[in-house]
C-alpha cells in the first residue's frame, strides 16, 4: 500500500539534495515555481507528479485519484515506457520521441523540457562537497588520488588491450592482421574468376563438339 | 472571531466553550475515563501542551517513521492542485501545511488550524524556519465550531485529531459546512488493526512500551498512555464511515494502512 509513497519520498529526497549541492540550480528551479508535471510510466501503477516550488515535491497519483480529482490537472503530462525515460536527458530529443511514438505529451512541453534542462545542467562540485565534511586538504588529496587511480587504472588498460591484440597478430599468432585476411580474400575472388572462365571454356568446348558431331 | 493578517494568528469561537457548559452534565471518555463532556476540550489541551515541544520526534520514535508515509499517503489523496484552499485541521506541528503549501503555490492558501495554541505556535515557528510563508494562515479553532464561511475549502484534512474532538458528528457536520462542493475531506486516524495478532501486538506495544517511551523521550508517560487509550475509544473503520456518512459525505471510503493501525477516510461534498 505504501510502496509508491515510499518511492517518491526516494525520489523526492534524492533530487532535493541534489538541487542544493548546486548553488546555480535555484535560478533554473525558479523557472518551474508553480508548474506541475505529471509523469505516467506506463510500467507503474500509479504516476509521478512533480511539483515545483523552491524544492520538488513528488506524489503518487493513483488511476481513481485522477478520476476523481475535482477540476485541473498538471501543466504538463507526459506518459512513456520505463525504457524512453533515460532518453529524456536531453531535452532537444522530446519531438523526437513525440514524433516517433514513444512518448505522449499533453499540456505545456517548456515545463518537460525546463524539468530535463534542470537535471541535465546539474553541476555539482562533488569535491566542494565533501571539503564541508573532511576539510578542503583532505577532500583535495582524496579526490587527488581518486581521480590519478581513475588515469592510472585507464592508462592501464589501454596497455593491456595493446599487448593483447600484438599478441594475438605475432608471427606464432592466434589471430589474423586485417591485411592477410584481406589478401586471403583477394586469393579467393582470383580463384573465383579462374573458376568461372575454366567453366565457361569447358561449356564451349562441350558445344562445339556438339555442333561437330 | 477577528481575521488577522496573513501568518498571524486568531482565536475564535467563545459561543462553543458555552455550548459545552450548558451541557456540563453529559460525560463523554478521556482516554478510559469517563469526564464531563465540557472538561474533556481542557484536558486534551493539557496533554498537548505537555507534549508539543517534543511532539515531532515523539512521532518518528513511535512510528518509527511510518508517520511521515501515512501523512504522504493523505496528500496523495487529496487531489490538492495549484490554486486550491486547503484546511489542515488540528495540524499541529503542520506537516501536512508544509507540503500543501508548496503544492497549491501562490494562488492557493493553506490555512493551519488547531484548537491548542502551544501546538499552533510550535508548527508556526517550524514552518517559518523552513520559509514556509505567505500563502500559510494561522487559525486558532475548534473543530466543532469552525470559524469560517461555508463552502469555503477545496480540501479539509484533520490527522491524528478526530479522537480527541468531543463531540465528532458536531465536527463532522462543521467541516461539511465550510468544505465548497466538489470538495474533499480527509481524516487520518489510528484505527482498528484487521489481524488479530498485529492487535495483540499493537496492544502489547500500545499499553507497556509507548508509555515508557514517552517517560523517556518527552519526559511525560501519562500523556502517551492517554494516547494508546484515546486510540481505543475511537470509533473503527466502518463506524466512522457511517457517521461521516450521516455528516453528509459522498462516496465516503477508508484506505487501512500498516494492518489497519491506521486508516485513511476519504468522503466528498457534492
Amino acid at each position: 500500500m505504501l510502496v509508491g509513497q515510499l518511492l517518491s519520498a526516494g525520489i523526492e529526497f534524492t533530487l532535493n539534495q541534489l538541487v542544493q549541492l548546486d548553488p546555480d540550480c535555484q535560478g533554473r528551479l525558479k523557472k518551474l515555481s508553480n508548474k506541475q508535471l505529471q509523469v505516467t510510466v506506463r510500467e507503474l501503477p500509479w504516476s509521478l507528479l512533480f511539483s515545483f516550488s523552491q524544492q520538488i515535491d513528488v506524489s503518487t497519483l493513483t488511476p481513481s485519484d485522477q478520476e476523481t480529482s475535482t477540476e485541473s490537472t498538471a501543466d504538463c503530462h507526459i506518459t512513456l515506457d520505463l525504457s524512453t525515460l533515460a532518453e529524456l536527458k536531453d531535452s532537444s530529443k522530446i519531438s523526437q520521441l513525440i514524433q516517433q511514438g514513444k512518448l505522449d505529451l499533453a499540456g505545456d512541453i517548456n515545463v518537460a523540457q525546463g524539468f530535463s534542462n534542470l537535471m541535465k545542467e546539474l553541476d555539482i562540485d562533488w569535491e566542494e562537497q565533501l571539503s564541508n565534511y573532511t576539510g578542503d586538504v583532505v577532500a583535495h588529496q582524496t579526490f587527488s588520488s581518486v581521480k590519478s587511480f581513475f588515469n592510472t587504472a585507464q592508462q592501464e588498460i589501454e596497455k593491456l588491450a595493446d599487448q593483447f591484440s600484438t599478441r594475438l597478430t605475432q608471427p606464432d599468432a592466434v589471430a589474423v592482421t586485417p591485411a592477410e585476411v584481406e589478401d586471403f580474400c583477394e586469393h579467393v575472388n582470383t580463384l573465383r574468376s579462374d573458376c568461372d572462365r575454366l567453366e565457361a571454356r569447358i561449356d564451349n568446348l562441350i558445344a562445339s563438339q556438339q555442333d561437330d558431331k | 472571531m477577528s481575521v488577522s493578517e496573513n501568518n498571524a494568528t486568531i482565536a475564535a469561537n467563545p459561543s462553543a466553550s458555552q455550548e459545552q457548559t450548558q451541557e456540563s452534565s453529559e460525560k463523554t471518555h478521556f482516554g478510559f475515563q469517563q469526564v464531563d463532556k465540557n472538561a474533556k476540550a481542557s484536558m486534551v489541551a493539557e496533554v498537548f501542551q505537555s507534549v508539543a515541544a517534543k511532539y515531532d520526534i515523539m512521532n518518528d520514535v513511535m512510528s518509527m517513521g511510518i508517520h511521515r508515509l501515512w501523512k504522504r499517503f493523505t496528500i496523495d489523496c487529496s487531489g490538492a492542485r495549484a490554486g486550491h484552499k486547503v484546511l489542515d485541521l488540528a495540524g499541529g506541528t503542520g506537516d501536512l501545511t508544509a507540503k500543501f503549501s508548496r503544492i497549491v503555490g501562490d494562488s492557493g492558501e493553506v490555512v493551519l488550524a488547531d484548537i491548542n495554541d502551544a501546538m499552533l505556535r510550535v508548527g508556526r515557528d517550524k514552518l517559518r524556519d523552513k520559509g514556509i510563508v505567505g500563502n500559510v494562515q494561522y487559525v486558532q479553532a475548534n473543530a466543532e465550531a469552525l470559524p469560517f464561511p461555508d463552502n469555503s475549502f477545496d480540501i479539509i484534512t484533520i490527522a491524528f485529531g478526530l479522537r480527541n474532538v468531543t463531540d465528532k458528528d458536531k465536527a463532522l457536520a462543521s467541516m461539511y459546512r465550510v468544505l465548497k462542493p466538489g470538495g474533499r475531506l480527509l481524516v487520518l486516524e489510528f484505527s482498528k488493526p484487521t489481524s488479530e495478532i498485529l492487535n495483540k501486538v499493537y496492544d502489547a506495544y500500545s499499553f507497556h512500551l509507548l508509555p515508557k517511551i514517552g517517560e523517556l523521550v518527552a519526559k511525560d508517560g501519562d500523556s502517551y498512555k492517554y494516547l494508546a487509550e484515546s486510540i481505543r475509544m475511537h470509533p473503527e473503520q466502518d463506524v466512522l464511515k457511517d457517521m461521516m456518512q450521516d455528516a453528509g459525505f459522498e462516496q465516503v471510503t477508508y484506505h487501512n494502512l500498516t494492518g489497519g493501525i491506521v486508516a485513511l477516510h476519504r468522503g466528498f461534498k457534492f
